[in-house]
């Protein structure tokens, strides 16, 4: 019988804000335990809060092999890897002085938006073990500070949002950052009906295609690529991946919850427009001979399922002006939007700004942008920036329809 | 027993929470269990700041309790403090579902259930991939407070949920279909109706057509309209948006015209269903709260610190999706009120509209989104052929003024996946309904 642990602590300490002032502090800490043990084909789960009796954990996960869930043992080999980022952002005591003297700043630098929402400063450890001798452990810190603003006076419940997610904080970059875009909110745009180049952070472009490259949908031929493994159907430029490298992704776990450590840490669902995998869990990668991609997720008391961290694409421009050089509208806040099942998509925009030459121009007013599902991940799909206008994302550029 | 201590406000909020999940899929078990988790949220308030903390140790509640109170400033006027005074003390033990709690059903009857309807997923060809669940919560709560508050509640819902892919040739569909309850017998005998939605749905991946997009008059089906309601006015009806920016006061004054005069959109905790709720996370009774009535703005929803700020009274409306969190201004039960119509009448006008039957999701701000899953024309009165639209959008306060028809019977929905997200926290049960709704005229894409 083959077993593997998993073990996950964190700990979070998170502020409110409320009109630009700090008006809660809230601690979280949890540790949540998995065992899972393996045979005759089926899985035997048991978890629990808090710190584990492995023992009593291992007994009762040998129990539920009597529920005979089908499950492959396909467990990886032996690997040591340990790869901790202990260091701290801000001191815990420190944080409250620290983010009110930001949000001061902040609202004496952009005194027509009132802020609200939430600062977060989160600590993550987990383990993993197996029974072939692997083990794994990550640790990671993250700090996030999720602000929306409202224009004074606009009677809307946000307006737009400033974000950062990171493991340092530099209050003057930050503030050079959301006051370069508060200007450009307060600086009236417009664009004529047609097709432009779009910026769309990664999710916004991927969100509601992804559920496409879930295996199981891919099977049952209801996805719109079902078929298309192997094939290049999508731009050359395009390389799609899970992003669980802390370079990039900070405060991630680079293992997935089946101890499956992906090369370069991007599991890779489209490499230069081929598409190379699905969205697997090691059953579904068995039960259908699909490649396993090492992105599952489980509930600490379940089975493994699907799970993504974070959208990766393959930077193809140094600079937002190299990628896009003329007109285009960059989505700041596009909710609601869909697609068919025969791969049209579209979606109201909220908040967009225009670009031009790579600069922010102004505030375009509420726009809907649409495109086909192969169209957007190949002929009009130009490219991707990182690091340029945010320093914490990735903006794809894609020739869409653009309408008020 | 809890020990609180003077010169703080201080509640004590926990949970035991049971949750049965069972799943199959192409005929295959992939999940079987029951997860019993107790957890517990604490406040302290001295009047300038909230202190919160998470636990699961809910054997050192008084420890937890004692640290924050380290963290704060101890207030001799904290009884005077405009939140602390808004708040009630109630004193009530409200338990529905002891004769009938899912914890006392055996996992092997749930299961079986389950299984009885599996094969009608399979009935026709174009159906590969099915998947079935089987879903129940039984929560028990308890809420004190350092003003004596002393409240013992129960909740339950259960449910069945289906989904499957649907594939002939190019054509394609995501099929699903779910039941939610309070009592485990409601789930019984659904074998007509299941098979019923199938059909549908199948017929639908065959038959139907993309949309030309444009501005067309629309009805909306009970689980449209509620979905529309929540998000279009439910959420801005939530009144901490209103705390940050003083002006939001003077654009959301009471009294205001905010739609149709046909139009009343109302909140009530005590609805039975998913977003059943007594007592909200701050021990504040549920009422029933008109958001809009006869088109004009009637009221909106409330924490007491949202409640103390605008000098309001309270709603009810203070809820966390666990005690992982703290209670913000939430949704419980929205709907639209009845009109005078019936189906017929209201569909009787329209030369060529849509009428959107199900959906998969919607969202509001300004302007909302409603994404389809079931629609079909409407052509010189009578429905039509299934068509595939994407969204719906329209500007929220145009739309609410372009309501010209309701139907006189209210469906309220309830449900035992998803949920309500707001911010950081996410699936919130909610439950939403309303009538048969006509808008002259929306934006379909």
């Amino acid at each position: 019988m083959e077993k593997e642990f998993l073990t996950k602590t964190s700990r979070s300490v998170t502020l409110n804000v409320t009109g630009g002032k700090i008006d809660s502090f809230r601690e979280q800490e949890e540790t949540i335990a998995t065992v899972r043990v393996y045979e005759n084909n089926c899985i035997g789960v048991a978890g629990c809060l808090g710190t584990p009796d492995e023992k009593a954990l291992t007994d009762k996960a040998t129990e539920a092999l009597e529920l005979k869930i089908p499950y492959p043992c396909n467990l990886d080999g032996a690997l040591e890897k340990e790869d901790l980022h202990e260091e701290e952002i801000i001191p815990v005591p420190e944080l409250i002085p620290t983010m009110q003297a930001f949000l001061d700043r902040l609202g004496e630098a952009c005194p027509r938006f009132a802020f609200s929402n939430k600062i977060s400063l989160s600590y993550n450890k987990t383990e993993y073990r197996n029974s072939l001798g692997r083990h794994l452990t990550s640790s990671g810190r993250n700090l996030s500070i999720q602000l929306i603003a409202q224009n004074r006076g606009s009677g809307n419940l946000f307006d737009t949002a400033f974000m950062y997610d990171g493991n340092h904080f530099d209050a003057d970059a930050l503030l050079a950052q959301f006051k370069r875009d508060y200007d450009a909110y307060y600086v009236p745009a417009d664009i004529e009906p047609g097709r432009y180049p779009v910026l769309l952070e990664t999710s916004d472009l991927f969100g509601t295609f992804l559920r496409h490259f879930v295996a199981e949908m891919y099977v049952s031929g209801a996805s719109l690529v079902s078929g298309k493994l192997g094939q290049k159907v999508f731009s050359e430029k395009l390389s799609f991946r899970n992003d669980m490298n802390p370079a990039t992704n900070p405060g991630v776990c680079f293992f997935d919850d089946e101890g499956c450590v992906a090369p370069d840490l991007r599991p890779t669902l489209i490499d230069k427009g081929t598409l190379t995998c699905l969205l697997t869990s090691k059953k579904s990668s068995s039960k259908f001979g699909l490649p396993n991609l090492g992105t599952a997720n489980a509930a600490y008391d379940g089975v493994p399922g699907l799970g993504f961290n974070r959208f990766y694409v393959d930077p193809t421009a140094k600079s937002l002006k190299e990628l896009v050089p003329g007109k285009a509208v960059y989505v700041v806040m596009a909710s609601g939007g869909d697609t068919t099942p025969g791969g049209h998509f579209a979606t109201p925009v909220q908040m967009a700004y225009l670009v031009e030459d790579g600069k922010l121009v102004g505030r375009l007013p509420e726009l809907n942008i649409g495109g086909n599902f192969f169209d957007m991940l190949g002929n009009d799909y130009i490219g991707a920036v990182s690091g340029d206008l945010h320093p914490d994302r990735i903006l794809c550029a894609v020739n869409m329809d653009v309408n008020k | 027993m809890i020990q609180f201590r003077d010169g703080f406000y201080a509640d004590v909020r926990t949970e035991d929470r049971s949750r049965t999940f069972i799943s199959y899929q192409a005929g295959m078990l992939e999940e079987m269990k029951t997860r019993v988790e107790r957890r517990a949220f604490i406040r302290v308030y001295d009047g300038k700041m909230w202190y919160y903390a998470s636990v699961t140790d809910l054997d050192n509640l008084q420890k937890t309790l004692d640290g924050l109170y380290d963290a704060a400033t101890p207030n001799d006027k904290i009884a005077e403090d405009p939140i602390v005074r808004r708040f009630e003390c109630n004193r009530d033990t409200v338990m529905c579902f002891k004769d009938c709690s899912v914890r006392d059903i055996p996992t092997k009857d749930k299961q079986a259930l389950l299984l009885s309807y599996l094969p009608l997923l399979s009935e026709d060809a174009c159906i590969t991939m099915p998947q079935g669940a089987y879903i129940d919560r039984n929560s028990l709560f308890h809420f004190q407070s350092s003003l004596g508050a002393d409240i013992s509640f129960d909740y339950q819902t259960c449910g069945i949920t289906f989904s499957c892919s649907m594939a002939e040739g190019e054509k394609k569909f995501m099929g699903h279909w779910q039941k939610g309850a309070t009592r485990f017998d409601e789930l019984k005998g659904l074998e007509d109706i299941i098979r019923a939605a199938v059909v549908e749905q199948t017929s639908f991946m065959r038959n139907s057509v993309p949309v030309v997009p444009g501005k067309y008059p629309v009805v909306l089906a009970p689980e449209a309209a509620g979905v529309f309601a929540h998000e279009s006015f439910g959420h801005k009806s939530e009144s901490d948006f209103m705390l940050s920016d003083e002006s939001m006061r003077n654009e959301w004054q009471l009294g205001k015209t905010v739609g149709s005069p046909i139009l009343s959109i109302a909140e009530c905790g005590s609805v039975p269903g998913c977003g059943y709720v007594p007592y909200d996370d701050e021990g504040t009774r549920a009422r029933k709260n008109y958001l809009i009535k006869n088109g004009v703005l009637a009221g909106r929803l409330h924490n007491a610190q949202t409640a103390a700020a605008l000098n309001e009274d309270l709603t009810g409306n203070a809820r966390a999706i666990d005690c992982t969190f703290e209670p913000i201004v939430r949704m419980t039960n929205t709907y639209i009120e009845g009109g005078d119509l019936d189906f017929d009448e209201l569909v009787a006008p329209i030369k060529k509209g849509y009428f959107i039957k199900t959906i998969k999701h919607g969202s509001g701000m300004s302007t909302f989104t409603i994404a389809p899953s079931l629609a079909y024309e409407i052509i010189d009165g009578k429905l039509g052929n299934p068509v595939q639209i994407s969204v719906l959008t329209g500007s929220v306060f145009e739309t609410l003024g372009l309501i010209d028809g309701l139907t006189r019977d209210v469906h309220m929905l309830s449900f035992v996946t998803g949920g309500c997200g707001k911010l950081e926290q996410a699936n919130l049960p909610v439950g939403f309904g309303g009538p048969y709704v006509r808008v002259s005229s929306m934006n379909v894409q």
